[in-house]
């Protein structure tokens, strides 16, 4: 883990209505670091995780990726840097049902201009990575809930982003397939990929370089 | 593009039975658009065609003795005048200076041909039978050179009403109203000054024209002439152009330069083109409402995807893919069904053309064939294909537009 800035945020607020969901939240990531926000239900951490995967714009406040300060205005920039620099990871693995395994995991690379073959042959070697191997061709129905989350994870590494965004991404696992996400997290992480995880189980928090706490829309450590 | 048409094509084969459904509507709208398109304008096309042939583009003829009142007035000025009735004068049913005319316009080079006619009523009668009749004196080799009128005659013998001035060529199915089904036969034609002519039946026509081939007769001019009492007359003659688009513009200048009334062939059909404006109206709205309907298939089909895809949608729009790309998705999806609907649509619709043609039945109206007459156009077929991918376009747009609105978190903390 180095000292450089991947992701900053400055003063973020968001409204929703009158009601404030976040509270003037100030947080940076390091490239290399593997960070957790624990906090309880309602407490803010998702919706930060959100503004900080550039899914959601905030009331107020700046964010910064790689340095770069990110214009919520700009539609095609931020889907461009959702693409190239951010993988995302959900409680539920929102795999396409249409697609295979494989497919779920080339759909990124499609989007980044990766040609047909190498994205499938990238596909293959990260499913491969990830234990999936023989069940490339099998739909999302035709695997259990932890194969699932496991493309899930080889979807969002699959454009080798500069940050991984992961929201409950054990919330649906048995503790089981919860140790083995986490374990593919720790390879990951040291393999130098970034990865901010947002969870309300403490434990897992525990095996994160750093944990941030959240209460009511603020940091609280 | 590539990544949205991998998209697309994927939602189009997994849910199989709604893309077949609306594919189905595609092709039904496409080959119904095809089929009717063709036979429609194959009827309107073949009576035009025909009828064109057989009486010209433009026709200058005697004018109908005005209102007497206007004539009157003319003379006597404003006054209180009532007509009670009229006897016309003999020397307003012919034209008298038609040499000239035909001479005049024989030279002018839009003009294809001009053959002169003496047209009259008469009665026909064979045996006990007896009907009324358009009776049509021409001059044979002017006629054929302008009319063709060999064409439409069963045994092509125009020659014989010069050779025998006492030879008639009578319309088909006047001919079987009357009972003569052979050449040789004689017939006796009433004049309108009542006296009787024995004439033989030399040949039939046939033009398909329900109307034409059960009213009229031709005779040689001369002989029309003589049974009229007539000598050197004509009161109609016909043109043929070289673009019968151009029948309006002559038949204005025509009525103009010669003093006579004109009468282009939109005007003397002007009751079957309306019947024909009708149909085409009504054919069209029929065509119209299957493709709305195929249409409304096809924006069920993408709108319940995109109902169903929201978090899918969600899931796009995190890894990156930008609104432009999820509209491109989803109309993608309604384009393939367009495409596939189209290109199967023109090849059934082909194929229930071929069948059409094969079929032989007597057909009966306005027209008489012994089948189906067909437009085959390619046109149609490339006007049903557009009208496919334009309605799938159009079907599709919407709801993938709305697709691209979706909003990812809030349909995450929907929990999607």
């Amino acid at each position: 883990m180095g000292d450089e800035v991947i992701l900053r945020a400055e003063n973020i607020k968001k409204k929703v209505g009158d009601y404030e969901i976040l509270k003037g939240v100030s947080i940076e990531v390091k490239r290399g670091e593997f960070l957790s926000i624990v906090g309880a239900s309602g407490s803010g951490k998702s919706s930060l995780l959100y503004i900080l995967g550039l899914l959601d714009k905030p009331t107020e406040g700046r964010v910064f990726l790689e340095g770069e300060e990110v214009d919520f205005k700009n539609e095609k920039r931020l889907s461009f840097l959702r693409n190239n620099k951010l993988g995302f990871i959900f409680q539920f693995h929102y795999l396409i049902p249409e697609l295979s395994a494989l497919e779920n995991v080339m759909v990124p690379m499609l989007k980044k201009g990766i040609s047909f073959e190498e994205a499938k042959e990238r596909a293959f070697s990260v499913l491969k990575r990830l234990g999936l191997e023989g069940k490339e061709s099998r739909k999302p129905y035709q695997l259990s809930g932890g194969e699932q989350q496991r493309v899930a994870i080889a979807r969002a590494v699959a454009n080798q982003p500069s940050i991984i965004l992961a929201d409950e991404p054990t919330g649906n696992l048995d503790s089981f397939n919860t140790r083995r996400v986490m374990e593919i997290f720790k390879e990951l992480n040291q393999e130098g990929i970034t990865i901010l995880m947002v969870t309300h189980e403490r434990e897992l928090a525990l095996e994160t370089h750093r944990i941030v706490e959240m209460r009511d829309g603020k940091i609280i450590s | 593009m590539k990544h949205n048409l991998f998209l697309s094509w994927k939602f189009f084969l997994e849910r199989k039975r709604q893309s077949l459904v609306a594919t189905m509507g595609v092709i039904i709208g496409t080959a119904a658009f095809i089929v009717m398109s063709s036979m429609v304008n194959g009827f309107q096309n073949f009576f035009l065609k025909e009828a064109l042939n057989i009486n010209g583009h433009v026709k200058i003829m005697v004018e109908p003795t005005t209102d007497e009142t206007e004539i009157l007035r003319e003379f006597y000025g404003e006054g209180l005048f009532e007509v009670l009735g009229y006897k016309p004068k003999e020397e307003k049913d012919s034209i008298r200076n038609y040499r000239e005319i035909v001479r005049k316009y024989e030279r002018d080079k839009n003009v294809v041909g001009i053959t002169p006619h003496l047209v009259s009523n008469g009665v026909v009668i064979y045996g006990v039978k007896e009907k009324g009749a358009t009776l049509v004196g021409i001059f044979p080799e002017k006629e054929e050179r302008t009319l063709s009128l060999s064409e439409y005659l069963i045994y092509k013998r125009l020659e014989e009403l010069e050779k025998d001035k006492n030879s008639v060529i009578l319309g088909i199915k006047l001919a079987q109203e009357l009972g003569i089904y052979e050449v040789g036969k004689k017939i006796t034609l009433v004049a309108p000054s009542g006296e009787v002519y024995r004439l033989k039946v030399v040949d039939f026509l046939n033009t398909g024209i329900t109307e034409i081939d059960k009213s009229r007769i031709y005779l040689h001019i001369k002989k029309l002439q003589d049974l009229l009492d007539k000598a050197g007359e004509v009161n109609e003659i016909v043109f043929k152009l070289r673009d019968y688009n151009l029948a309006e513009y002559y038949a204005k200048k025509l009525s103009v330069e010669t003093g006579y009334k004109a009468e282009s062939w939109q005007e003397s059909f002007k009751n079957f083109l309306s019947i024909f404006k009708i149909q085409k109206i009504i054919t069209n709205s029929v065509i119209f409402a299957i493709l709305i309907v195929s249409g409304f298939g096809i924006f069920n089909i993408v709108m319940m995807t995109v109902l169903e895809k929201k978090r899918d949608i969600a899931i796009l729009k995190a890894m990156g893919y930008d609104p432009k790309d999820i509209v491109l998705i989803f109309t993608l999806q309604g384009l393939i069904v367009g495409l596939l609907g189209g290109i199967i649509g023109n090849v059934v619709g082909f194929f229930i053309l071929e069948w059409l043609e094969t079929i032989k039945i007597e057909v009966e109206g306005i027209i008489r064939t012994q089948g189906f007459v067909l437009d085959r156009n390619p046109l149609y077929h490339a006007y049903g294909f557009i009208f496919a991918v334009l309605t799938s376009f159009l079907a599709s747009f919407y709801p993938a537009y709305r697709a691209s609105k979706f909003h990812p978190v809030e349909v995450f903390r929907s929990g999607g």
